[in-house]
């Protein structure tokens, strides 16, 4: 640990390194605006929409013109981009994610309230969100994924859990390559995935106002796309649906960070530990 | 845990320099207006710093991020006297504006692992949907049990 934080103060530093910063950041603002003046796209899709924003095209923008992508064979763009200024980025990573970090904090803060008044039902079901970790980090062992897994599965991944993934273990780490790859597709295809499954969900023979709770997974967008198509499956409960769902995505938005922290990552790494040898063998 | 000024002023440096890219990103993205944005962000600034502060004094392995973001739900709580302030200036700053940058340094970063990335390809797209059917019944099964002992469904 203490090792790694004096690595990322010698990365920081501006001293004797003014070249490499001034090159890591223009690059970035650059990428920053291509990616904004590209803007959002939404494409829908049966009951939700495939959304491609900026932040989509700024990471697959930044991986191309690292020296080993197109730098490889645009040979003068290494000379902009080389291995100093990618090195660079991953503690600057963590500095970006303190801004999302206090914008975060401001929608919680408000939703206090709420989540003192929510009932037993509410709060108790917050823990189901580690169903992630039972569900699918055994399936990622079978896959082949080492540490990565930890990332990809110890919650749903939107920011908290990749604030605090890429702040312990790097975003250039296996388990920061995980978050970000979980974070992606949920950005990208979670308001589909949600929106059928919200339906579909129906046919399980759970209760709708059960489903409905089910539908505030800490991302609004998502949480709209379930709740609705839930509430056009069973319309004669359709406010109270939408009720539950809004209530309980505030909630998961509250705790969410908290569960990710304090009980999902000791969790998933334990379970790591115990399943890792015996689904991959003793290989590391 | 000791207070390292000196890489805190690194850090702030560092904040200034991505504040700016936000701002400007958010301009041409959203018509957020830079120079109302800039109170916000000076904001963002020092609760971020706040936040890194108590990472380095309190001797706990919680990363910055959840610092901040629970400095800031705390300021930001109904009937906290900085909540109206807080919040009125933090609405300049857009959540989607502030995630670019952080992807772009994100993609920069993964880039010294192209292969390592590839290697996980479609395998990520499985592991997703598992992901979300797990948080989805986890609940809901969770949520029915409890229900139904309250003898509400």
């Amino acid at each position: 640990m203490s090792e790694r934080k004096d690595i990322e103060k010698e990365l920081i530093k501006t001293k004797g390194r003014i070249k490499t910063h001034a090159k890591t950041h223009l690059t970035v603002l650059i990428l920053v605006i291509v990616c904004e003046i590209i803007g959002i796209h939404k494409y829908q899709v049966g009951p939700g929409s495939v959304v491609l924003l900026p932040m989509l095209w700024a990471v697959i923008f930044g991986v191309l013109i690292t020296p080993d992508a197109l730098g490889k064979v645009i040979t003068p763009l290494k000379s902009v981009v080389s291995m100093e200024e990618c090195k660079l980025a991953s503690p600057m990573l963590v500095i970006a994610l303190a801004p999302l970090a206090v914008k975060y904090g401001s929608l919680t803060g408000p939703a206090i309230p709420m989540v003192i008044k929510a009932g037993p039902a509410f709060i108790l079901q917050e823990f189901g969100n580690l169903g992630t970790i039972f569900l699918a980090l055994p399936v990622a062992l079978l896959l082949g994924l080492k540490r990565e897994a930890i990332g990809a599965t110890v919650s749903i991944c939107r920011e908290p859990t990749l604030g605090i993934i890429s702040e312990r273990y790097g975003i250039d780490s296996p388990e920061g390559r995980g978050v970000l790859g979980t974070y992606l597709c949920g950005t990208i295809f979670g308001t589909v995935f949600f929106g059928l499954l919200g339906g579909l969900a129906v046919g399980t023979g759970l209760h709708p106002l059960a489903l409905a709770m089910a539908c505030g997974m800490g991302s609004a967008s998502m949480m709209t796309a379930a709740s609705g198509s839930l509430a056009t499956a069973v319309p004669a409960m359709k406010d109270q649906i939408l009720a539950y769902a809004a209530t309980s995505n505030l909630l998961t938005g509250v705790t969410g960070m908290y569960m990710v922290l304090l009980i999902g990552l000791p969790l998933v790494n334990k379970l790591y530990t115990i399943l890792q040898p015996k689904i991959q063998g003793e290989e590391k | 845990m000791k207070y390292d000024v000196e890489k805190n002023i690194e850090r702030l440096k560092m904040l200034i320099i991505v504040a700016i890219i936000t701002l400007i990103g958010q301009k041409i993205g959203y018509g957020i207006s830079p120079i109302q944005a800039i109170p916000g962000m000076i904001l963002v600034i020092v609760l971020a710093l706040i936040g890194f502060g108590l990472k380095e004094i309190i001797p706990l392995r919680i990363p910055a991020f959840a610092y901040a973001a629970l400095i800031t739900l705390i300021l930001t709580m109904p009937y906290v006297p900085t909540s109206t302030f807080i919040l009125k200036y933090l609405k300049q700053v857009s959540f989607l504006g502030v995630t670019t940058p952080i992807l772009a340094y994100a993609g920069l970063s993964i880039g010294l692992h192209v292969a390592k990335m590839a290697k996980i390809s479609w395998k990520i797209v499985v592991i997703a949907c598992l992901v979300f059917l797990g948080t989805f019944f986890g609940s809901a099964i969770i949520a029915e049990i409890v229900l139904k002992i309250q003898g509400i469904i």
